[in-house]
């Protein structure tokens, strides 16, 4: 506690200082019958036109006003057309408030401030989420604006259990993180164990969600054990069903806990249409799953130990293509899936106009012409894209990335000990996944440890008039889900 | 966890990929022909997968080639071919085995051990017996609807095993199995060279809109054991199929009122029924419709359908009569398993008669031939041509 100087020219000479005399800030010194104030506010984070309009103006019509103040202070205080105003005490605060965009209004012979919110419109409005384009349900998605992205919670769920608790983290960049649940639904110790791991964080800045990612699983794994969302419909679906969502200041992707694996084969698509497609289309990305994953190692497996399972006229066909091709299968593939991940990699990097040149040179030149060149078989470039197809498929990055980790080390497996390594891989895969566990949710529940609420809405998914409780594995409080049971 | 890292890295290094091959060093064999040169053995080999100097084969369009290799036991003259190609053999695609007739008079079991004891080869393939010409040339004729000679093979059976019944018969397995099984003696199918060789190995063949030489299927061969007895004729050949339960069409020519009449079934229903130790009965269902009718007859009337039954029940029965006699006594090889049927139901007496059954007691077996038939249509025509002109 560092206590505020009566003299407003000390404390203005005070933050000049501690802000290297940035261009930026801003003070102006009113006279109001003999008693001087001063208003600090950095213009590059307020709005200087709420300044103008509702401070200086105030104070001017006051110096003209036959009124005579006996508390100039209280009066600035009751006066001002503000809704968020309020005094501090405390020097140490003015610079978050400043940064943060507020105004503080000091007077003379007061050891006290008053702060008050002109805050710049520093972000872009609400748009159409890019990451998880849907076709059918709401199209609005998070954006850089806390406060905004509060309000588009609350907007869809109505009720005052849903509560925010925030936290303020990051020594230099003292971001605000919200941490939302419904109260009498959420688990109140994963909430705890929540905000414990987020206290423990010391870290000088945190500009996105994906920076405190790591410090709320407990164990590493390749597969992300949180997922990320842009959109509010799917944060408030997940809400509902009992999780934490945790929202960052400053970031448009909000973190959705506890997640399992089969969130990553859910679409936020899938409340909003009939139940029977939805089961089918999950079927078929979680074969799409397991084929990404499968495919080449099967491939080289069969292609170069147990060529007596391939039909007789694929095998020749195989073989045909393969005729003049220098390089081991296992390489020819290791070095096609290492060009596609890295033309994924530069496409995404790359500004939209030059996709097209990309693609060009990606699907002409090196497909094409890698084949006419008998650098690698037609197989292996079919293999690489329905590979690469099937892994397109799920909408989270990090999943993706681990699905790609998981494939070279069946690749690797596959060359070097054939069928037997793949099975062996599978084993130490799902056992991996199966150890996984975050805020006591095993990464495989509800299907391991089996929940008969929970596979209502698994792969199958159940009518929703139908479906009358929420999972139990997210949250054993206040079950019901749906009233009118017979 | 290092500890564990270092006995799997360890492990995966020690396996030292043992089964290891990559696909362009393998020559894949599709078929094989063994024949009996002298006192050697001529094995064939066709190879599916030889590109033929054409550096840029992009269709997948493979180009075969055929080696040979002779010697005193079969292994020995597969490792002449072997030495022969640049590359690995590979018998695990193996889908038709031809061996030729002397192999068949000699015993087929000599060939055998080899076929089944390769680790590679299976037991899912095709084998023929090829008569008067060499089993080696059976791989070189190019037909012009298949890629490859075993490949036409193949394709000629399996369109074949519905129509005109090849079946099961045709299949390596069933054949030793029918060897391995008590009171049971196989049958092989044949496959026949029409035209030459010469003209139907080369290029030449496929071009010309009618192939000067094609293979196809002949009638099936009686073994004994392992050896070959005799090969039957068309018409044995459908009637055994017909005891065998095994035919699924069936065209029937019968004499009626100086008329030939056609007869298609393709629901022929046979059971055997073993009576006592001594006597078997045969029952043979058949229904079928007039395929062919020329001469003078109302088909509009029920009498004349009747008697047109009537007939195709007798002369069928005849005929089956006669094909048992046939095989009872001349070739005396029990195709049709009655010995095994005595063998599971009455198998004190089986004990005593089986070093006899085939040479004794399977021709003083009592067997008898019920034949049921129905035309059940005349199909598209109720009279006969002949019939309206009137």
């Amino acid at each position: 506690m560092e206590k505020i100087s009566i003299k407003i020219e000390e404390t203005i000479d005070k933050i000049k200082k501690i802000y290297g005399n940035s261009s930026d800030i801003n003070t102006r010194i009113i006279n109001i019958k003999g008693t001087k104030i001063g208003c600090i506010f950095l213009e590059s984070s307020s709005a200087t036109a709420t300044i103008s309009d509702f401070i200086i103006k105030s104070a001017i019509y006051a110096e003209k006003s036959k009124t005579i103040f006996d508390n100039l202070f209280n009066t600035l205080k009751n006066k001002l057309f503000n809704c968020q105003l309020f005094t501090i005490e405390n020097f140490k605060d003015f610079p978050y408030y400043l940064s943060s965009g507020f105004t503080i209004i000091i007077v003379d012979g007061n050891d006290k401030a008053i702060v008050m919110e002109t805050r710049a419109n520093l972000d872009r409005g609400i748009t159409e989420s890019t990451s998880e384009p849907i076709i059918r349900g709401p199209k609005d998605s998070f954006t850089e604006s806390h406060s905004k992205n509060l309000g588009l919670i609350r907007k869809r769920i109505k009720d005052p259990n849903l509560w925010f608790d925030e936290i303020k983290l990051g020594r230099r960049t003292k971001t605000r993180i919200t941490i939302a649940y419904i109260n009498n639904i959420a688990d109140k110790i994963k909430i705890r164990k929540i905000k414990d791991r987020l206290n423990e964080i010391d870290i000088d800045g945190i500009l996105d969600s994906g920076n405190i990612r790591d410090y709320l699983t407990s164990q590493k794994s390749i597969f992300p054990q949180i997922k990320s969302s842009e959109r509010p419909d799917t944060a408030c679906q997940e809400l509902l069903n009992g999780k934490i969502v945790i929202l960052v200041e400053n970031s448009p992707f909000i973190l959705i806990l506890p997640t399992v694996f089969l969130d990553y084969i859910k679409s936020p698509e899938d409340q909003n249409q009939k139940s029977i497609n939805i089961s089918f289309t999950r079927i078929l990305r979680f074969f799409a799953l397991i084929i990404t994953i499968l495919t080449p190692a099967i491939y080289i497996a069969i292609a170069t130990y147990d060529q007596n399972t391939i039909p007789d006229k694929l095998l020749i066909s195989l073989a045909v293509q393969r005729e003049g091709v220098p390089f081991p299968t296992f390489f020819e593939i290791i070095l096609f899936m290492t060009v596609f991940e890295i033309l994924r990699e530069s496409d995404l990097k790359s500004p939209t106009n030059m996709s097209t040149a990309m693609s060009i040179v990606g699907a002409l030149v090196l497909g094409q012409a890698a084949v006419d060149a008998s650098i690698v078989s037609p197989i292996t470039i079919i293999i690489v894209a329905i590979t690469s197809i099937c892994s397109l498929i799920f909408q989270d990055s990090d999943f993706i990335n681990g699905i790609r980790f998981w494939r070279f080390l069946f690749i690797l497996a596959s060359s070097m000990l054939g069928v037997i390594g793949i099975l062996s891989m599978s084993l130490i895969w799902i056992t991996k996944m199966a150890s996984l566990e975050n805020l006591n949710t095993s990464f495989l529940s509800p299907i391991a440890p089996f929940d008969k609420t929970g596979n209502q809405d698994a792969i199958i998914k159940e009518a929703t008039p139908n479906i009358y409780e929420r999972p139990k594995y997210i949250s054993s409080k206040n079950i019901i889900k749906q009233g009118g049971r017979k | 966890m290092k500890k564990a890292l270092t006995v799997i890295i360890i492990c995966l290094l020690l396996c030292g990929c043992e089964d290891y091959a990559e696909l362009n060093n393998l020559s894949i064999v599709t078929a094989a022909g063994i024949d009996k040169a002298g006192d050697k053995y001529e094995v064939t080999l066709l190879i599916a997968n030889s590109p033929k100097n054409e550096t840029t084969n992009k269709e997948g369009e493979a180009k075969t080639t055929v080696y040979q290799g002779k010697a005193k036991t079969i292994a020995e003259a597969v490792k002449i071919i072997d030495k022969k190609t640049p590359k690995q053999l590979y018998f695990s695609h193996i889908n038709v085995v031809v061996i030729s007739e002397e192999i068949g008079k000699e015993g087929f079991l000599n060939v055998a051990d080899w076929l089944i004891r390769h680790p590679q080869t299976r037991n899912r393939f095709y084998l023929m017996q090829v008569n008067e010409n060499k089993a080696g040339d059976v791989l070189k004729i190019i037909s012009p609807l298949e890629s490859f000679p075993s490949q036409s093979i193949a394709t000629l059976i399996e369109s074949n095993k519905n129509s005109r019944s090849v079946g099961d018969t045709a299949s390596y397995s069933n054949f030793i199995g029918r060897i391995l099984e008590t009171g049971y003696e196989p049958i092989m199918s044949t496959i026949k060279i029409n035209g030459t060789v010469k003209e139907g190995s080369t290029q030449e063949n496929l071009e010309t809109t009618e192939p000067k030489t094609y293979l196809s299927l002949g009638p099936l061969a009686i073994y004994k054991k392992d050896k070959l007895i005799e090969t039957t004729t068309k018409k044995q050949t459908d009637l055994i199929y017909v005891i065998t339960n095994e035919a699924k069409e069936l065209l029937y020519n019968i004499k009626y009122k100086n008329s030939s009449i056609n007869i298609f079934s393709n629901a022929v229903k046979t059971k055997i029924k073993l009576k006592n130790e001594n006597s078997v009965d045969i029952y043979v269902e058949a229904k079928g419709s007039i395929y062919e009718a020329n001469g003078n007859i109302n088909l509009n009337s029920t009498s004349e359908i009747e008697n047109i039954e009537k007939i195709w029940k007798t002369s069928m029965k005849k005929d089956l009569i006669k094909l048992i006699k046939q095989i009872k006594t001349e070739y005396k090889s029990d195709i049709f398993g009655f010995g095994n049927m005595i063998y599971k139901n009455y198998p004190q007496k089986w004990k005593k008669i089986k070093d006899k059954w085939n040479e004794k007691y399977f021709n003083n077996l009592n067997i008898n031939v019920h034949t049921k038939t129905e035309i059940i249509s005349t199909a598209s025509l109720t009279k006969t041509l002949r019939d309206d002109e009137k």
